[in-house]
């Protein structure tokens, strides 16, 4: 099937009403808990996965992209008009939206989070177009050995890439590699680190870590400092316009972002929130006044928000393509395709075609909802800005309590949630990253199982990784990454302030300085 | 003198529990060899590289100054009180009664005082759970306590 016949029949699948009405719903609700600090889009996913069983496959996996990009544009609207952002994405968003909105210029950052997110996600589908057709017929040829490598590589990249502590992330993610292993061996049968506990056999539930660590830690710190701020001022369409010179501003880091995030949202490991605040420094470091950044620069949202976006499309690139997540939430949304029978690989394309030309053209009649209603809604997501954070976060421990328990009628799961809150609250006092220890949980049996079996087929001869040219060039990139920032950091010696803060400590970092 | 105590603890205590990973696993599970691998291999060489890294980060905190940040005792309590509430009472009493008591015990920790208001808010919850849930989403959970 060539492109064109694909987004001919992808039109088809998304212009169907069932498929369309709900595809609106998601991108709507995504923007609703964007906007609302302290649930994302992994809690709205989880609330809506049982609701999915309900309805087609198309529209199911429509809904809950929907719910995802949506929460990257609403993200943006408390961190440009509260400092408080709504999703870690949209941390770096803040850095210089919320100068702009005290000089009286939040309209037009706004404006110019929603346009360049729109620019960011319609050049991102061009990218998940191009690189999961190559990707799907060069995927054919990976073995073991190269899918165990290039998660590696994945995994790598994600804690090194614009990390501040380069070790405590990596002990993120070997400790969620470590938590990956509770339950059943695959291979043998035997029964891991569950000490006897029948619940256990299965893993820990992955809905359950995800909510207990980025959930119930997020509302718990957020309690005391959420009401502190006054409302927001009042945004009126007029304040939207931007000038002349604002959009030429625009224009290169958008292209930028974009580029960066479509590039790293595709490898699995780094996603939308690194590739932000990478394409940030990216734009300080090129810009001719970088003193200029930190007071209100438009490059420093429209960079930025170009390339989360981007990221958010191009992360289902590996997740429909090799069956490998690259974040999370694609995880969730590899178990909501699985729930519906279909197995993501590289025959996706060719066993499922309305499924995935049907996803691609859903992304961009989505996002073009989102530009359309967004602007002229904008003071109503602004106006929910104003209820107060002590209303809602009893509501969120309640739906977060509810999305667990219907995954399996568990309350064993509860208790998990409530353990792997306080533990995942205290890791984020101490800046560690959650984000990366369910990575790790979510890579770590894909990685044992394909590492097993390449050691199995080259007979325990680890030169199996350098002799494949594909697992070779993954391992390689790997050891560039870890040597790279040793190198540097030994020939030129700590350069700090050259980068801005590191995105994945946000939910200890005091929101309130300055 | 200055210490990142964060680190220190956190380095400390993730050394400690990937030797414990490490030390359980070889004791409990075949290892295996390079060409055929146990159950054991993977957890054992992840536990001891945890132990290394812990050891890495708690090592420098012990000559740098960290940062100090206030700690949230009386929400985290709050919270994690909540959910044991939930778990306790939901397969009892069912999902409205629970909502309820779990929203209230929530609230409780949140910085303004006044007792109408939570029992306002409880109850609200408690009703938008039902209606989104049980009517909507039509959720097969027990609902009310009588019903089993």
């Amino acid at each position: 099937m060539t492109t064109l016949e694909g987004l001919a029949h992808g039109f088809t699948v998304a212009l169907q009403p069932e498929v369309l009405i709900y595809s609106l719903f998601g991108a709507l609700l995504g923007t609703f808990v964007g906007v609302l600090p302290g649930i994302g889009a992994m809690a709205a996913i989880t609330l809506l996965l049982p609701l999915t069983y309900y309805i087609s496959s198309e529209a199911a996996l429509v809904m809950l992209a929907g719910v995802y990009y949506g929460a990257q544009y609403g993200g943006a609207v408390a961190s440009i008009l509260l400092r408080l952002p709504g999703t870690p994405q949209s941390v770096v968003t803040a850095l210089d939206g919320y100068p702009m909105a005290q000089q009286g210029r939040g309209g037009v950052a706004l404006f110019t989070a929603m346009i360049s997110s729109f620019a960011g996600s319609m050049l991102g589908i061009v990218v998940l177009v191009v690189l999961a057709g190559w990707l799907s017929a060069v995927a054919t040829e990976f073995g073991a050995a190269d899918y165990a490598a290039m998660m590696i590589m994945g995994l790598v990249a994600a804690s090194t890439i614009g990390s501040k502590h380069p070790a405590k992330s990596f002990a993120m993610v070997v400790l969620g590699l470590i938590l990956g292993c509770v339950g059943t061996d695959v291979n043998s049968g035997a029964q891991r680190l569950t000490f006897g506990r029948t619940e256990l056999i299965d893993g820990i539930n992955l809905v359950a870590l995800a909510m207990g660590l980025f959930g119930v830690a997020e509302v718990i710190s957020n309690i005391r400092r959420a009401d502190r701020h006054g409302p927001p001022d009042r945004v009126t369409l007029r304040q939207l316009i931007p000038t002349r010179q604002d959009l030429r501003r625009m224009v290169a880091p958008v292209l930028r972002g974009t580029g960066l995030g479509g590039m790293l949202g595709a490898l699995p490991g780094t996603g939308s929130t690194i590739s932000s605040f990478l394409s940030y420094a990216m734009e300080q470091r090129i810009a001719r006044q970088p003193e200029r950044f930190g007071k209100g620069a438009i490059e420093g949202v429209a960079g930025p928000e170009a390339a989360n976006n981007s990221a958010a499309i191009t992360a289902f690139v590996p997740t429909l393509t090799l069956g490998i997540p690259g974040d999370p939430i694609m995880a969730l949304m590899l178990g909501a395709l699985i729930i519906h029978g279909i197995q993501p690989g590289p025959l996706m394309l060719e066993a499922r075609p309305d499924m995935f030309w049907g996803l691609v053209v859903s992304f961009g009649i989505g996002n073009l909802f989102l530009l359309i209603l967004n602007l002229p809604l904008i003071g109503i997501w602004v106006s929910m800005l104003r209820i107060p954070f002590r209303w809602l976060y009893p509501a969120i421990i309640v739906f977060i309590c509810l999305g667990v328990y219907s995954v399996r009628g568990s309350v064993f799961d509860i208790a998990m949630v409530a353990g792997i809150g306080a533990v995942g609250y205290a890791l984020s006092l101490a800046a560690f990253s959650p984000a990366l220890l369910l990575l790790g949980f979510v890579l770590g049996p894909l990685i044992e199982t394909n590492l097993r079996r390449a050691m199995l087929i080259s007979r325990g001869d680890p030169m199996i990784f350098l002799e494949r040219p594909i697992a070779c060039g993954f391992i390689m990139a790997a050891v560039a990454l870890i040597l790279f920032p040793m190198v540097k950091s030994v020939f030129r010696g700590r350069r700090p302030g050259a980068l801005p803060p590191d995105p994945r400590g946000i939910w200890t970092k005091k929101k309130g300085r300055r | 003198m200055q210490r990142d105590y964060h680190d220190i603890l956190w380095g400390g205590f993730l050394s400690l529990l990937g030797l414990a990973v490490a030390v359980y696993s070889a004791t409990h599970y075949d290892i295996g060899n390079l060409r055929r691998m146990g159950p054991g291999f993977f957890p054992v060489s992840l536990g001891a590289v945890l132990a290394l890294l812990g050891v890495v980060i708690a090592i420098p905190a012990l000559w740098r100054a960290g940062e100090t940040r206030s700690f949230a005792g009386r929400e985290l309590l709050g919270i994690i009180v909540a959910l044991l509430l939930f778990a306790l009472l939901m397969n009892r009493v069912g999902i409205v009664v629970t909502a309820a008591a779990v929203s209230f015990v929530a609230s409780a920790v949140a910085p303004r005082p006044g007792i109408v208001w939570r029992l306002v808010l409880a109850a609200v919850i408690a009703g938008l759970t039902w209606a989104v849930f049980i009517e909507a989403l039509e959720m097969a959970i027990p609902v009310w306590p009588w019903s089993r």
